[in-house]
């Protein structure tokens, strides 16, 4: 996989990870509220599929189809564990540790994409 | 959604700002579990209970919880046989609040653990930013 | 002397092909003043970008995300076009020292 494209996957994994942020953050607002269901995105893979058929038939640089838009549409209800009577579905420890698992996996796609940022402008800098 | 990150930490800080209400309330009626009233046959203190309800918000991109109200528990007062007490009836019953401070005790709990979940959500949304930012310095 | 400009051309993956690879024919004057320009309008273009993300950004049109790529992408972009200009003005210096 060619640095460009390796710096695209980083970047997608990134907003598909913000976009979990806000659905883990909504059910966490919403652990007491009666009748409401967890909800969850889409496995990162899908919502990559979508986006890939759009990627090959455009420039590389430039993603057409919006992966913000294709992970928000990719919301859905995750299949609810337990129920409580009051029909809330919010499990606060895993949501805490959903919670958890962006923020390991943001910093590292923000670390990768970081460091291969430096190296292409390291490749390119060397000598007239 | 325009950007899910500055999303995220305005829907974990409408979380915040419900649970830190619902606590205010659950500790008014446990400070007031045992506030009879001061003359005679009067009304104790009545317990407050506190609804949420989410509204769109179009700034955030996304449904925010908002306090919807707080309203009065209708269930009847408890009675105590005190003659003696200022607030006694004719036949020396005394109204007390309908407060039971058990399960007062166990909402505060249950409030405190879901407000520092929002706190931390709301922490870890700032941090993701930061982290983005960071991107851009050398 | 030009196998000097060939080291250009594999700078074209940072840019995505935004910068045209330079092809090996007979080099001239003229060729190298239209190259040079290409090289300034690619530079002033991926500057402007950057320029309207961030805009965007402040505007709260785009997402903090969107706002950090362009810049990164722009800086890349200008790296490459740097690199390129001063190989093809090292590469012109070299062929006007040539003796006639």
């Amino acid at each position: 996989m060619g640095p460009l494209a390796l710096l695209g996957l980083a970047s997608q994994h990134m907003k598909w990870l913000s976009v979990r942020q806000a659905a883990v953050s909504q059910n966490l607002a919403n652990v007491s509220t009666p009748g409401f269901r967890a909800m969850d995105v889409r496995p990162f893979q899908d919502v990559l599929q979508r986006v890939q058929t759009d990627l090959a038939t455009t420039h590389a640089d430039h993603i057409a189809a919006s992966p913000l838009s294709a992970a928000s549409s990719a919301l859905r209800q995750a299949d609810g564990s337990d129920v409580t009577t009051s029909g809330n579905s919010v499990n606060l420890e895993q949501e805490l540790l959903k919670a958890g698992d962006v923020n390991r996996d943001y910093a590292l796609n923000a670390g990768v994409v970081k460091s291969f940022h430096r190296m292409l402008l390291a490749s390119v800098k060397g000598g007239a | 959604m325009i950007d899910p990150l500055q999303s995220a930490l305005r829907i974990a800080g409408s979380g915040l700002d419900v649970q830190s209400a619902r606590m205010r309330v659950v500790s008014e009626n446990i400070a007031n579990a045992s506030s009879t009233g001061s003359t005679l046959g009067a009304d104790p203190y009545a317990r407050k209970t506190i609804s949420f309800q989410n509204e769109m918000s179009r700034a955030a991109g996304a449904p925010l919880l908002r306090v919807r109200g707080i309203d009065v528990d209708q269930k009847p007062f408890r009675v105590e046989l005190n003659p003696g007490h200022p607030a006694a009836d004719e036949k020396g019953y005394v109204k007390l609040p309908n407060v039971d401070v058990l399960v007062e005790l166990a909402d505060l709990r249950e409030t405190n653990r879901s407000y520092q979940a929002n706190l931390q959500a709301v922490r870890q949304s700032r941090e993701l930013i930061t982290m983005t930012l960071d991107l851009l310095k050398a | 002397m030009l196998d000097a400009l060939a080291p250009v051309g594999s700078a074209g993956p940072l840019t995505g092909g935004a910068v045209r690879p330079l092809s090996a024919g007979a080099v001239q004057g003229a060729d190298f003043t239209q190259m040079l320009a290409q090289v300034a309008a690619d530079a002033a273009g991926s500057i402007k970008a950057g320029e309207a993300a961030a805009i965007s950004g402040i505007q709260g049109k785009a997402s903090v995300q969107q706002v950090v790529d362009a810049v990164l992408s722009a800086e890349r972009t200008l790296q490459t076009t740097l690199a390129v200009r001063d190989k093809m003005v090292a590469a012109y210096q070299e062929i006007s020292r040539m003796a006639i």
